[in-house]
């Protein structure tokens, strides 16, 4: 068979040369992905980092460091912040570039088209990237994913395969956790076999979510023991592409920029006292109660994800203060780990336990006893905030003057 | 097509989606979403972007079109969009072969649409993200589609109608660095995604006095919207049916299963409430972690 597709490619993210944590994340996955996939299918298929910026050599490094067999570098001035019509063009240049990529992996094969798989983050940088590179590419894409596993299976589908059962090899099963944080969604990318809408769809593509995938273990040492394939006869390779733009691709231009700090502080705050739908029967009151419990302990606020969508009623000043994305931890927050963490009312999807599940101490206040966060609580009180917090603040209060 | 110097023709791409805010959201027992009770509106991020074009129509006096794709009862959405942003046209894409499109699919089903409103579009305005999908991507895939520039992420922005250049000022959350707050300019024509930060911001009276004007025109047509309102087949968008729908869509959903409960990694001392030492312990410790020596 042609290996039209083969490697899987990671979008090396970074901010004018400082890295996102979800690069080394992607790294460090696609790398046990692509181990397992060459024993398994017997065949030697490379992680490929794809990296744009301006002085950016030293990252290509830290590239083939977190697990990376090569890395494709197109380094420019114009590179050196994204621009989504810009990066898309160079991003999809690269991966079709047959000779290019025939110098990072020399086993590519003649037919190579296009990658096998891809991966961005689902963050500020990727999640649009992912978007217009897979439209230009033509193929599937998954956001938010948390978990990927390669395997083969049968399919009978009305469409893809004309409702007759087909066998898939090498797919890529990308799971997503839902709105709710109680679903799972696996997402798979399939070329039609049925005759009268064939096409391949290829790469099978996705964004991960930043915190979830362990990069490799480093130990302050490089992990290139020269065990990785491609490793000590061949050597890493970092291949140059030279992009080319036109006047056009230039018209979109980056005028100023500015990086600012975080004005919650979440992250530096010893105590978080977080809150969510348990509010209900009474959100203003009870943020208000919320607040004073905080305030007495010099703890930051924090909400889950629902609340930042705002879906009770309370006044104005409450809404701007408190329900606000920037006080969400999760996956789509903050990651905090302070010593004390105090979940009030939140029932522990998953995508708000990867927020907190680093901290010291943790105390849950909540009515179901069969609720999530108990699993992944020190102290759980099974009660109505209503009736727990008036007792935790006067007890608080006796004990003398917050300082 | 020729342009009037001073003209701006804007879409807004809008969803009908769950509404999930509290007391009308219903939840299964197990926490998933009951799509049976819960009712479908125009989704939130998709209203921030009627905003965003009702802003357009009072600067810069532009003429508004909004499309959806989906069921024929996706009208709800248009006549709410129309509320918020006095459309001009409302566009409907709806035909069983768009069905269970991805977001590839459905970016070809509306750049098909956007192409056949009858006039150029300079500007596309379209939500954050959809409640239910969540996936970010029809945005930038339809502007890709459109060979449109694609601005996200933006809290502000205006048009200078002699350069038709559009400046926008972005909001980029980086996790796990900070946030960088940016200013672009771009051609047109644009595809802008809204942050969900993004707040129509009137500075001078006279605008303020245009926008109520038109705010009131709005519910006007909004009350009248059929007379507005244009449902589109397959066939009358002209799209490729191996294109749009299910056909069209790379991926599927493959399986949907209920997220196995994590191995639990704390073992909870349960407290009764009722209990009111056992609390006051629980205070005891919160105050010695708070206050206590590092």
């Amino acid at each position: 068979m042609m290996a039209k597709y083969q490697h899987i490619f990671v979008l090396f993210e970074h901010d004018d040369g400082n890295a996102l944590n979800v690069s080394y994340e992607m790294l460090g996955e696609a790398r046990r992905l692509m181990d397992g996939f060459n024993e398994r299918y017997a065949l030697d298929e490379r992680v490929i980092a794809v990296l744009l910026g301006h002085n950016v050599r030293e990252l290509a490094y830290k590239a083939i460091d977190a697990g990376a067999d090569a890395v494709i570098l197109a380094d420019h001035e114009e590179l050196r912040y994204p621009r989504v019509n810009l990066y898309t063009k160079v991003i999809s240049s690269i991966v079709r570039d047959r000779m290019l990529v025939k110098q990072a992996a020399p086993n590519t094969s003649d037919e190579y088209v296009k990658p096998r798989y891809m991966l961005f983050g689902a963050d500020g940088i990727g999640r649009h990237l992912s978007s217009t590179v897979l439209a230009e590419l033509e193929s599937g894409l998954a956001s938010d994913v948390n978990r990927l596993v390669i395997d083969d299976v049968t399919i009978t589908h009305q469409y893809k395969t004309n409702g007759k059962p087909e066998l898939y090899r090498h797919v890529l099963f990308m799971y997503r956790p839902d709105f709710s944080g109680f679903l799972w969604t696996q997402i798979l990318c399939l070329d039609n076999r049925n005759p009268t809408i064939a096409r391949e769809y290829s790469p099978q593509a996705c964004s991960v979510i930043p915190g979830v995938f362990k990069p490799l273990q480093r130990d302050g040492q490089s992990v290139d023991d020269g065990s990785r394939r491609g490793g000590v006869e061949e050597g890493y390779r970092i291949v140059e592409y030279k992009p080319e733009f036109s006047s056009d691709d230039l018209r979109y231009r980056i005028v100023r920029r500015q990086i600012i700090k975080d004005e919650i502080g979440l992250e530096d705050s010893r105590v978080v006292v977080a809150f969510g739908r348990g509010i209900k029967d009474d959100p203003e009151g009870n943020i208000r109660m919320i607040e004073e419990f905080a305030n007495l302990l010099n703890a930051k606020v924090a909400i889950s994800l629902p609340l930042s969508k705002q879906p009770f009623s309370v006044s104005s000043a409450m809404k701007e203060k408190y329900l606000i994305p920037a006080r969400v931890v999760g996956s789509s927050g903050k990651r905090i780990a302070p010593r004390l963490y105090i979940a009030i009312g939140i029932s522990g999807a998953m995508h708000h336990i990867v927020g907190m599940k680093e901290s010291d101490t943790v105390i849950a206040i909540n009515p179901d006893p069969d609720a999530p966060i108990k699993d992944e609580s020190d102290i759980f009180i099974q009660g109505r905030l209503e009736d727990v917090l008036p007792i935790l603040i006067e007890s608080i209060r006796g004990l003398g003057p917050s300082r | 097509m020729n342009h009037d110097k001073d003209v701006i023709n804007a879409a807004v791409m809008v969803k009908l989606e769950p509404d999930l805010s509290e007391g009308n959201v219903s939840y299964n027992p197990d926490g998933t979403l009951n799509r049976s009770q819960t009712k479908n509106i125009l989704g939130p991020h998709s209203a921030i972007a009627c905003k965003a074009a009702m802003y357009a129509k009072v600067c810069y006096d532009a003429w508004v079109s909004v499309c959806s794709m989906g069921p024929p009862t996706a009208e709800i959405a248009l006549r709410d969009a129309m509320g918020l942003c006095c459309a001009d046209e409302l566009h409907l894409y709806s035909d069983r072969i768009f069905a269970g499109a991805d977001t590839l699919a459905t970016a070809e089903t509306i750049k098909h649409g956007i192409r056949k409103m009858g006039r150029s579009i300079d500007i596309v305005f379209s939500g954050h993200r959809a409640v239910d999908g969540e996936t970010g991507q029809t945005g930038p895939q339809t502007a890709w589609k459109l060979g449109f520039n694609f601005i996200g992420n933006v809290i502000d922005y205006s048009i200078d109608l002699e350069s038709r250049m559009v400046k926008a000022r972005r909001k980029i959350d980086l996790p796990g660095l900070y946030t960088v707050i940016e200013d672009v300019e771009s051609p047109l024509p644009a595809l802008i995604a809204l942050d969900p930060s993004y707040r129509d911001n009137y500075r001078r009276v006279s605008e303020r006095l245009r926008y109520a004007r038109l705010m009131k025109e709005a519910s006007r047509r909004a009350k009248d919207y059929k007379s507005y309102l244009r449902v589109w087949s397959a066939k009358d968008l002209g799209v490729d049916v191996r294109y749009v729908g299910l056909a069209g869509s790379p991926t599927i959903v493959y399986k949907v299963e209920k997220i196995p409960k994590a191995k639990a990694s704390r073992r909870a001392k349960v407290v009764d409430p009722s209990n009111v030492e056992a609390l006051r312990e629980v205070g005891n410790l919160i105050f010695n972690i708070a206050f206590g020596e590092r």
